[in-house]
């Protein structure tokens, strides 16, 4: 009895040794899979001015992160003093839809003025700091010369202008009501400010934003991704940063407004060598060169 | 193997591949999610409020073609922001209606060392209205005593300013046979001409967040009596308010407006009457652009009215004064007899 005993308890034994082996063996996996990241916080870039290309961009990212399984929370990070109107426009609509989908926390690093404020307005929350600023909601464009240059043939008294200035300033005007209606839509429970208050499109340090509402909460790009993994309830998450496109360099060169460079916005949002009234959602002041513009393209038509 | 198992073969083949087919679209279409959500709503695109409506532009300016025929001038020769094509619908208006309208572009008989504003004063001997917007030089105290004592012989005098403009866009303008006047004041306003009819000119912009003409810049005027009879909705664009002391009295105001400097709501005196003075805080409604737009029309025509309807001396301002005073205290010079 006892000879079987022992040899019953030796084989236990070795049992629990190849046991303990076996779970060595695999316990590295079962860590693994403990730890292994439930999901991903996609930071999606939105730096510099916005035009239809770097918009794109953003849009294919924000499309990316919603068509991806595993990303399951989108941080904007804002960086931009906006761009042209419809882009902006389109950006907007872009962040609405992911809004839609799953969380999203926008994290202003620098500048969400103008159309980049439009785009970060659909966001779950805002986050800044008191050096980053937010606002300047309005519209601006620039007013068609409505003569026809010598040297050219058009078909029509607009054709040249695109629009009389009347009709540019309704179009601003309902460019208008469309960005504070949008605000609103999407902040207008949180927003401390009056329409006619925020269409004086004042710009507002992080700090004074949160009071009146623009923003939501103080903190960095870090805590936003954590607030934006907290809503989509991950524990354990990867952060995979989608980088804007770099700008080109004349778009460097238009960003730096209010300089002696010769740059202008034109150069930045306009078709090259034709001049058309743009409608610009853009903070800053800006040099405009309409009649140089018209100059060349006057040349170019004698030459 | 015969021929009809072959094809007996093939069909189950063909039917299976089938069910299978259709059990995996069938099944995509019920289990797979849409990778697509719905597309978002934008609820600030879909109001009825959403396009601004054009502001109604129609009328006719015209001015009062009974009575005698008229001589207005019109003064270019301070840099005056004003062009005759700029100010189309009123020269058009008295014209049509058989006054005759004078752009005085400077004296250019006068010699070097003539008394200044002797050219200007003798211009307005001649005249029964005067038309002052947006000069970029100051008037000689010469010529504002000149233009005073035509006012009380019965001249009207149109006085129209913007809000003042940069000093560096005024400084390269030359003014012939003026030269002695040539000092700089603020842009864009007669500001001493003003001031010796108890009218001063305000240095900011008015402008409605809350109800324009589908720019903040855009405020709507109105007043009940005198130039503004009958209009309630003119559409001044860059307006400046008027300040007015002494005998001066508002005859067109801007309610719930601000003003650019001082960010400060209230209503505001757009256009003040002294006598056979007028002073308005707007040029943009003598273009052609807004001269029909609302009620400007209506404001216009009274303007046009206002500059053929009085009864002046002739002779007025006499040629003493134009060589005699050049201390332009503001007080009231000799007449003429």
């Amino acid at each position: 009895m006892t000879a079987l005993d022992g040899s019953t308890r030796q084989l236990t034994l070795v049992l629990i040794v190849v046991g303990l082996l076996v779970g060595v063996a695999v316990a590295p996996q079962a860590w693994d899979r403990a730890t292994e990241p439930n999901g991903t916080v996609a930071v999606v870039e939105l730096h510099g001015s916005i035009t239809g290309d770097s918009a794109t961009a953003v849009i294919d990212d924000l499309r990316d992160a919603r068509q991806n399984d595993s990303i399951q929370a989108v941080v904007l990070d804002v960086n931009s003093p906006g761009g042209t109107a419809s882009a902006s426009e389109q950006l907007y609509l872009a962040v609405k839809r992911t809004a839609g989908e799953m969380p999203v926390v926008a994290s202003v690093t620098g500048t969400a003025a103008s159309g980049s404020y439009y785009a970060a307005a659909p966001a779950d929350d805002i986050y800044v700091t008191p050096a980053s600023v937010v606002g300047s909601i309005g519209v601006r464009a620039t007013l068609p010369s409505s003569s026809i240059p010598s040297g050219q043939v058009v078909t029509g008294p607009d054709k040249v202008g695109g629009s009389t200035p009347d009709e540019v300033r309704q179009r601003v005007e309902t460019l208008r009501r469309a960005f504070v209606g949008s605000v609103f839509a999407e902040r207008g429970d949180r927003i401390e400010l009056t329409r006619e208050e925020v269409s004086h499109a004042k710009v507002y340090a992080g700090a004074s934003g949160v009071e009146n509402g623009l923003a939501d909460e103080i903190g960095g790009v870090d805590t936003a991704i954590e607030a934006a993994a907290d809503d989509a309830g991950l524990s354990n998450y990867d952060v995979a940063r989608m980088e804007a496109p770099q700008p080109s360099v004349l778009a460097q060169l238009g960003l730096s407004a209010d300089t002696t460079s010769d740059a202008t916005t034109e150069q930045t949002f306009d078709y090259r060598g034709v001049d058309t009234v743009q409608y610009l959602m853009l903070h800053g002041t800006i040099t405009t060169d309409t009649a140089r513009n018209a100059t060349e393209v006057t040349a170019n038509a004698t030459a | 193997m015969q021929p009809r198992k072959v094809a007996r073969a093939i069909g189950v083949i063909a039917v299976v591949a089938a069910v299978v087919v259709a059990a995996a679209f069938a099944g995509g279409l019920v289990l797979g999610s849409p990778t697509q959500g719905d597309a978002p709503d934008a609820p600030a695109y879909d109001t009825n409020e959403l396009v601004a409506e054009p502001i109604e532009d129609d009328g006719s300016v015209t001015a009062p073609a009974d009575g005698e025929s008229k001589t207005v001038v019109v003064d270019m020769s301070h840099g005056n922001g004003v062009s005759e094509n700029a100010i189309q619908p009123l020269v058009d208006a008295l014209v049509a209606a058989g006054h005759e309208v004078q752009m005085y572009a400077g004296g250019s008989s006068s010699t070097i060392g003539s008394q200044s504003g002797a050219a200007f004063n003798e211009t307005l001997r001649g005249a029964d209205a005067l038309v002052a917007a947006s000069p970029a030089t100051t008037y000689s105290s010469n010529e504002v005593a000149g233009v005073e004592a035509f006012a009380d012989a019965g001249g009207r005098v149109l006085l129209a300013a913007e809000p003042p403009t940069t000093t560096s866009t005024t400084s390269t303008v030359s003014i012939p046979g003026l030269t002695s006047s040539g000092t700089v004041s603020a842009a864009g306003q007669p500001t001493n001409l003003a001031a010796a009819f108890g009218v001063s000119f305000g240095n900011g912009y008015l402008y409605d967040m809350a109800e324009n003409a589908n720019n903040f810049q855009s405020v709507y005027a109105g007043g009940d009596s005198g130039v503004a009879d009958g209009v309630e909705d003119a559409v001044l664009t860059d307006a400046t308010p008027v300040t007015t002391g002494g005998d001066a009295s508002p005859v067109l105001t801007a309610s719930d407006v601000s003003l650019s400097s001082t960010r400060e709501e209230a209503s505001y005196s757009v256009a003040a009457r002294n006598g056979n003075v007028l002073a308005v805080g707007d040029t943009d409604f003598l273009t052609s652009t807004s001269a029909t737009t609302g009620d400007n029309d209506v404001l216009l025509s009274n303007v046009a009215a206002f500059l053929v309807e009085g009864d002046k001396q002739s002779g007025i301002p006499a040629s003493s004064q134009s060589g005699g005073q050049s201390s332009g205290t503001g007080t009231t010079p000799v007449m003429a007899t």
